[in-house]
């Protein structure tokens, strides 16, 4: 394993030169939260953040994006529009790195989506571990609190240091180009899972069972009166869908240009919460209660998901939970309760 | 040949007809696309020939009923735009007292000589085609609504809640700062433009097609709102639609 | 994520196509025929839908319903119901659309050789099963007996009267046919009621039959019945499924009925599938 130590001021310049040659978005105070956005010096850089309004998934998969561009005239033309700017996502937490591994698995499977994938390919990903889990969040009974594989470089806080961790060759370009390290030692590695030991500890929520068992759970309470229950609160707002993480749906729209001779086909972030998702050109809408929408919301969470791509649609992060002005979003309360029932 | 458009004022301030005037970067081709006839705003000339009538402003006197019967029988399309002509909008503000306590409030000793009824929507007289809402409305929209009908497309109506579009661009949610606000059932399409700027949401496009009332009245009323409180809330813009939510 | 190898053509990317007829069928539907303008056949199989572009308005589902096994030309009959479907009614022969496809499984051609082939098609549903019946009668020796009942709503909302009169000339395709209700003066030689009351007049042999059932989705439930009144396996019942199918995909989440896509992994299912999907509804 490539592991090394960078002390945190050293760190701070590495950055500082990072922004000036690279296209950069890191986590920033967005008072009382934080965001994602571009960054323009290494002090706006907030590495111990707790969470973030929107998941980093934003710049995979923007909340509006460009498919197609076409021409109609003098003769029709089509062209794919699936272009992307290298860049650094800085400060990616474990389980929102957790849910760019399974949105891979979804645009990468067996079909490619291109958009997807030229975002993807051109993202660098730089995380961090968790050092102020919010409130809210569950991720580590989710297991989605130690990052999976699939980052360039991974970072620990460890008090006056970083260890960082390289997973690829990318990273370790990175690194090499920009970061001032020494080898970790085998006391650093100790001390980086005793800091994750703690962590873990931090989580308020928590799933009551192995997170593979919340299918089984599942399969017994597609009539239980929770749904009901949760349904006729619902808002159909849409908030719970459009800060997760997981959640990849989109609606996809044509717009022409008022000369009538060109114009794009582009996706719109859409939510199975809203009341016309399920409705086709003919009128008859196939999930018209609030009821069946918050059911199938949770049973994709977490069930069809994972029978489909290998990974739990919820990762934990507890956005939903905080976001939703009803309170009834929260999957974990959802999937605790509905084992309860089973009971 | 180019549609025949015409932009007609009622009880209003005229404000999102100066949002079309502020389509300055699109001018040149919403000139080359349409030929505007009337325009009172921006134009002395004026026809009666149109193909299209956008309509800013609420129907607040009895001409006002001519008028719309008059412009509904000679155009083929008939937008309201903004909140006043989509909702009744502010106006219906002075639908909570008698007639004449808002002349007399208003025009004093000369308050015979006017004629007031309670503000409508543009709706409530006369049959529409499609509506752009807003206070004002959003210029984006009212151009993109424009290229949809030139495509022979019916426009698209946004019918999702402003919360989702403020979640799209990233806001934090203003009910983490203590405010309050109506995005839950409010028809979005503006961006949370409001929220964006540092506001709340006052529901000035309306509500969504089947807002969950009850939920908003919960939140708001767990956010501190007395009953009185909420009923301002959603008088602003939408005391015209108290059927829905009271 | 591996860097460097091509990204591959997007997914997105419709392939222009001429309109080379178009024929109304009924007061709301339309035929189009088609051909890809890159000389490139649709290589669809029956059962199987394209998203149909015009570009400026919008994309649709739209299922095929003509036979891969005739020309190197494609038949989409189009109700108009929106935007999309209202403007390709407004087009003639000679325009351009955009085509994305074929989507979906299709019907399982070679689980149905040698079976007998009981065809229900409730109004426009119809189209879709055209593709299997024309492929049926293209490959007559290869399929037992061709059933088709056929249930519009009024004589007038019957689609491919031409073709339906050919078929019924033939000694090998057996058709039954019903309207809910029949204005007076409008002949009609078929049965009156909805399409379950032609059940009764036909006897199939279960254990050979597979049926083959597109309509509304209320007429889903009614069918199923009769089928499996009639003996006919859960297996052996299969249904094509309308749903809001806009990426084709598997990615847009529209067409989802609990964890299948029916863009992916339909539109047609057996009974036996659908009867474990509690979004079913059957």
């Amino acid at each position: 394993m490539d592991v090394f130590i960078t002390s945190k001021a050293d760190f701070d310049s590495s950055i500082q030169r990072m922004i000036q040659q690279n296209e950069i978005y890191g986590v920033k105070r967005k008072t009382p939260s934080f965001a994602f956005d571009r960054l323009v010096a290494a002090e706006e850089l907030c590495l111990d953040y707790d969470i973030t309004v929107l998941p980093p998934t934003k710049y995979l998969l923007p909340p509006t994006e460009s498919l197609i561009k076409f021409k109609l005239a003098p003769e029709p033309s089509i062209r794919s529009s699936a272009e992307a700017q290298p860049c650094i996502l800085i400060g990616i937490h474990p389980d929102d790195l957790h849910a760019i591994k399974l949105l891979d698995a979804v645009f990468t499977g067996s079909l490619t989506d291109v958009n997807y994938l030229a975002r993807r390919r051109a993202t660098t990903i730089v995380g961090v571990d968790c050092v102020n889990p919010w409130p809210y969040s569950f991720a580590a009974s989710m297991g989605t609190a130690i990052p999976p594989r699939i980052f360039d470089l991974w970072l620990t806080d460890l008090g006056d240091e970083y260890l960082v961790e390289v997973g690829s060759a990318r990273g370790e370009d990175l690194r090499k180009r920009y970061l001032k390290t020494r080898r970790a030692r085998e006391v650093d590695l100790r001390q980086r899972n005793k800091v994750r030991q703690d962590w873990l500890k931090k989580y308020q929520l928590s799933l009551d069972m192995p997170p593979q068992e919340i299918p089984k759970v599942l399969d017994e309470a597609w009539h239980s009166p929770l749904w009901e229950e949760l349904g006729q609160k619902c808002l159909a707002c849409g908030s719970c869908t459009m800060v997760c993480p997981t959640c990849i749906c989109f609606d996809v729209r044509d717009g022409i240009e008022l000369n009538l001779k060109e114009g794009e086909r582009y996706r719109r972030w859409d939510s199975c919460m809203f009341d016309g998702f399920a409705k086709v050109a003919s009128g008859e809408n196939f999930r018209p209660t609030g009821t069946a929408r918050l059911r199938h919301r949770l049973y994709r969470k977490g069930k069809y998901m994972l029978e489909r791509y290998g990974e739990l649609g919820c990762v934990g992060c507890g956005r939903c939970v905080h976001a939703c002005l009803v309170d009834i979003a929260s999957p974990v309360a959802a999937y605790n309760r509905l084992a309860k029932e089973a009971r | 040949m180019k549609p025949k458009i015409a932009v007609f004022d009622f009880t209003c301030c005229e404000g999102c007809q100066l949002q079309i005037l502020n389509c300055e970067q699109e001018m040149p081709d919403l000139v080359a696309a349409l030929d505007i006839i009337t325009f009172r705003e921006v134009m002395t000339e004026r026809s009666d020939h149109y193909d299209i009538a956008f309509i800013d402003g609420s129907c607040t006197t009895e001409s006002e009923i001519a008028r719309l019967k008059e412009i509904r029988q000679r155009a083929k399309m008939v937008i309201p735009i903004g909140a006043c002509a989509c909702l009744g909008g502010v106006n219906c503000f002075k639908n909570l007292h008698p007639m004449e306590d808002v002349l007399k409030a208003v025009y004093g000793q000369a308050a015979p000589y006017y004629d007031t009824i309670p503000a409508r929507p543009i709706h409530a007289v006369i049959p529409i085609d499609f509506f752009i809402p807003g206070c004002p409305i959003v210029k984006e929209e009212f151009i993109r609504v424009v290229q949809e009908i030139l495509a022979g497309k019916a426009p698209y109506l946004p019918n999702d809640p402003v919360c989702a579009e403020c979640k799209m661009v990233g806001n934090v949610c203003v009910f983490d700062k203590g405010q309050t606000c109506l995005g839950p059932v409010t028809r979005g399409g503006c961006k949370a433009t409001c929220v964006t700027g540092g506001a709340v949401c006052w529901g000035c496009r309306g509500l969504i097609d089947e807002p969950n009332i009850n939920a908003e009245k919960e939140i708001l009323e767990k956010a501190g709102l007395s009953i009185k409180d909420i009923v301002e809330e959603f008088s602003l813009f939408n005391a015209c639609q108290e059927d829905v939510w009271k | 994520m591996a860097v460097g190898t091509e990204l591959g053509s997007s997914l997105f990317l419709p392939k222009l196509a001429e309109l080379l007829k178009v024929e109304p069928l009924s007061e709301k539907e339309k035929l189009f025929q088609l051909r890809l303008k890159d000389g490139s056949r649709l290589n669809h199989k029956p059962g199987q839908f394209v998203e149909v572009s015009v570009l400026g308005i919008g994309e649709a589902p739209i299922s095929i319903s003509s036979s891969p096994t005739r020309d190197d030309s494609f038949e989409l009959v189009v109700r108009m119901v929106g935007n999309l479907t209202g403007a390709l009614h407004r087009l003639q022969p000679g325009d351009t659309v955009g085509i994305r496809g074929p989507f979906g499984n299709g019907f399982p051609v070679s689980e149905l050789l040698k079976r007998d082939l009981l065809f229900v098609a409730g109004g426009i549903g119809l189209c879709p099963l055209r593709s299997m019946i024309q492929h049926a009668i293209d490959k007559r020796e290869q399929f037992g007996r061709i059933i088709l009942l056929y249930g519009c709503r009024q004589p007038a909302e019957q689609l491919f009267r031409g073709e339906l009169g050919e078929w019924r000339q033939r000694p090998d395709i057996e058709i039954l046919e019903s309207v809910d209700r029949c204005p007076v003066d409008v002949a009609w030689e078929g049965s009156v009621g909805v399409i379950t009351t032609l059940f009764p007049q036909v006897s199939i042999d279960p254990g050979k039959t597979t049926a083959l059932v597109v309509g509304p989705p209320v007429m889903y439930r009614f069918v199923v019945a009769e089928c499996l009144k009639q003996g006919i396996a859960k297996e052996r019942i299969l249904l094509s499924l309308e749903r809001r199918m806009k990426c084709g995909m598997g990615f847009c989440g529209h067409c989802q009925i609990n964890n299948r896509y029916v863009c992916q992994d339909g539109p047609v299912f057996s009974y036996a599938e659908l009867s474990r999907l509690g979004e079913a509804e059957l």
